[in-house]
């Protein structure tokens, strides 16, 4: 992709079943789709075996086009754009 | 099943495989996935022995585009299922519902490098709708489900099931339940159609540009009432051929690459684009923002993520096709614009008056097609061939129409033939190929010798791989790298080693009657077609170029 244009960053909150390899389609699908990961977290609640995910990517390309690919895999119950997200760009964190 | 013997989780495969109402399937056995073929002798399912595994793949695509059946195919672990990749791409890029099969080595020797050992659960992550590794014998019932579930829903594809071998061999009882859905089915908003109608109504130079997914949709004969009742001026995709009737006189024939010149035209000059089925693929649209430049859009689709992916559509219109579509129908005034249609039609109307006594493949094609029995089922594989039968050749429906169209796999053609004429025997079935092509799995050939298949192959033999020399004369300077196939084996001697009846012809004075004596005879055939090395498919858009500006000759 072209890295000249300008980069937007964004904050994804997705909420997905605990299932295998699920965070490895997300991986997947947001580096095919052109996106680069800044960061995340990723935390599963026993209880009902809902993992939320925290996906800090930057891209030139509409942010729309990865979250309707992400919501297109099979386990993912939600994705959404946190907009109240502050400047994410060093955020480094990773513990999943 | 021997009696007293208990399931297995192989046994329990072939019964929920016949639950969903699986008659045949194709495959390659090996170590990891013996218990199932031992379960195999049991079933009543016909397996057909493939020679390759991406032989197999390809089979099952041919079976479900043929078909509308769900395809099955299975391997072993390792090269096995490797081997799978290419038709598992193949098929989640042209959207066919499939189910692969891959056995495993035992759960406790995975992770070990152990023989035969892939991963093939991450490998399928990037190839297939969706994926499943059966980590516990109690699971399996309920992930075969599921796959077949997900390979259907929605926007369809390929979904691959690794079944490690202690798992296969493990007894299991059968619960008959289907499984819940994995997830709640995507809630499509209600289609809101005023749009689309306002669009419509304004319109004075509209175009219906039919996709793929009109047939993956069954939705043929909602499109072919709405553009006859709305008299729509009409184009195709590659994938979408068949969707519409080659005899309707709106219908202009395939846009793109190698479009027709109408259709690249009229697309061109329009002032609404209705889109069905579509996705505004690289090689429709051409140079993107110069693709129906004055277009507002309509775009009808099942997958969210095709809406806006490529083209901004003015009305978007999620949801089943066969129920949205028909809101749409109504008279227009459009008069004018059809007939300005009309008369670039009769302008660019194909010649086949080719100079010489050389074989002019359009028109061996032209003549196939006029020749074949209704309800003829044609493969391709992929090419100059390949273009040359979407542009010169009619089809009834889109499942007469098998054609490697995003993925653009060579090889495709020959197994899918064979999927194609098992699930459908009483049709006639041509595979059209190259000589380059061909080559890709020509060991499928034994398959077709061991199960008497009577598939016809037309084979068009410029020696060369002819799309890439083509376009290395024309934008490479002529530097012809690798393209040379001179020394192809002698195809007839070659079909006779597997029993196939074979004939050779060099001139247009041979070929109507070769192509009756093919398709007359009852079993196999193989019709090698020479033809001038240095013929080109055109039109041709150029790379980087809108599709008004196709060339039409070197």
């Amino acid at each position: 992709m072209n890295t000249t244009n300008t980069m937007n960053n964004y904050s994804l909150i997705i909420m997905t079943d605990d299932k295998q390899v699920v965070l490895e389609r997300i991986l997947q699908v947001t580096r095919y789709r052109g996106y680069l990961i800044n960061g995340m977290t990723a935390k599963v609640n026993t209880g009902n075996n809902i993992a939320t995910i925290e996906l800090f990517v930057s891209s030139d390309r509409p942010i729309s086009l990865l979250t309707d690919q992400i919501n297109k895999l099979v386990d993912i119950k939600s994705v959404r754009v946190d907009n109240n997200a502050s400047m994410l760009s060093t955020a480094k964190e990773c513990s999943a | 099943m021997t009696d007293n013997k208990p399931l297995t989780g192989g046994g329990l495969l072939f019964k929920v495989l016949e639950q969903h109402g699986v008659n045949h399937i194709f495959g390659y056995p090996g170590g990891a996935i013996m218990p199932i073929y031992d379960a195999l002798y049991d079933s009543n399912i016909q397996h057909f022995l493939c020679r390759h595994e991406q032989g197999a793949a390809f089979s099952a695509v041919g079976y479900a585009r043929a078909s509308g059946k769900i395809g099955v195919c299975m391997a072993t672990s390792g090269p096995g299922a490797t081997n799978l990749i290419t038709g598992l791409a193949d098929a989640l890029a042209d959207s066919i519902p499939m189910v692969a099969i891959t056995g495993q080595v035992p759960t406790a020797a995975m992770g070990s490098d152990a023989f035969q050992e892939i991963d093939i659960f991450g490998l399928s992550l990037a190839c297939t709708k969706h994926s499943f590794q059966v980590s516990h014998v109690d699971e399996l019932e309920k992930v075969l489900h599921q796959a077949f579930e997900i390979a259907l829903e929605g926007r369809q594809g390929p979904v691959l099931v690794d079944i490690p071998k202690d798992i296969q061999m493990a007894n299991v009882e059968q619960t008959f339940k289907i499984a819940a859905p994995l997830k709640n089915k995507v809630k499509l908003p209600l289609a809101d159609i005023s749009k689309a109608l306002d669009l419509l109504k304004q319109a004075k130079q509209p175009i219906l540009y039919v996709g793929g997914g009109v047939g993956m949709a069954n939705a043929v004969d909602e499109v072919r009432i709405f553009a006859n009742k709305t008299g729509l001026p009409s184009v195709s995709t590659l994938k979408g051929l068949g969707a519409l009737e080659a005899s309707d006189e709106n219908y202009l024939g395939m846009l793109g690459m190698h479009g027709t010149k109408v259709a690249n035209l009229a697309v061109h000059d329009c002032d609404l684009l209705i889109a069905v089925g579509a996705r505004f693929d690289d090689r429709v649209t051409g140079k993107l923002d110069q693709f129906a430049p004055n277009a507002k859009v309509i775009h009808f689709d099942i997958d969210t993520s095709e809406i806006n992916k490529r083209r901004i559509a003015d009305a978007p219109i999620l949801g089943d096709l066969k129920e949205n579509l028909p809101l749409l129908t109504m008279s227009l005034e459009i008069k004018n614009w059809q007939a300005k249609i009309q008369q670039m039609k009769k302008d660019c109307a194909w010649r086949y008056d080719h100079p010489g006594t050389n074989i002019f493949a359009p028109a061996v094609l032209k003549a196939i097609s006029d020749l074949m029995p209704k309800n003829t089922c044609v493969t391709t594989d992929v090419g100059q061939h390949q273009m040359w039968s979407a542009q010169h050749m009619s089809f009834d429906a889109p499942s007469n129409f098998l054609t490697s169209g995003s993925m653009g796999t060579m090889g495709f053609g020959l197994p899918a033939a064979i999927g194609a004429q098992i699930s459908r025997p009483h049709d006639t079935v041509i595979a059209v190929s190259g000589d380059g092509s061909i080559m890709m799995n020509i060991q499928e050939l034994a398959t077709i010798k061991r199960y008497q298949i009577p598939v016809k192959v037309v084979l068009i033999d410029n020696e060369k791989l002819g799309m890439v020399r083509q376009w290395q004369d024309l934008f490479f300077d002529g530097r012809l790298s690798e393209t040379d196939l001179a020394d192809n084996p002698d195809f007839v001697m070659l079909a006779a080693a597997f029993n196939i009846k074979a004939k050779l012809i060099t001139k247009k004075s041979e070929v109507t009657a070769a192509i009756n004596e093919m398709l007359d005879h009852d079993g196999p055939y193989l019709l090698q077609v020479k033809i001038d090395a240095a013929d080109n498919v055109w039109p041709l858009v150029p790379p980087n170029s809108a599709n008004n500006e196709m060339m039409e000759s070197a």
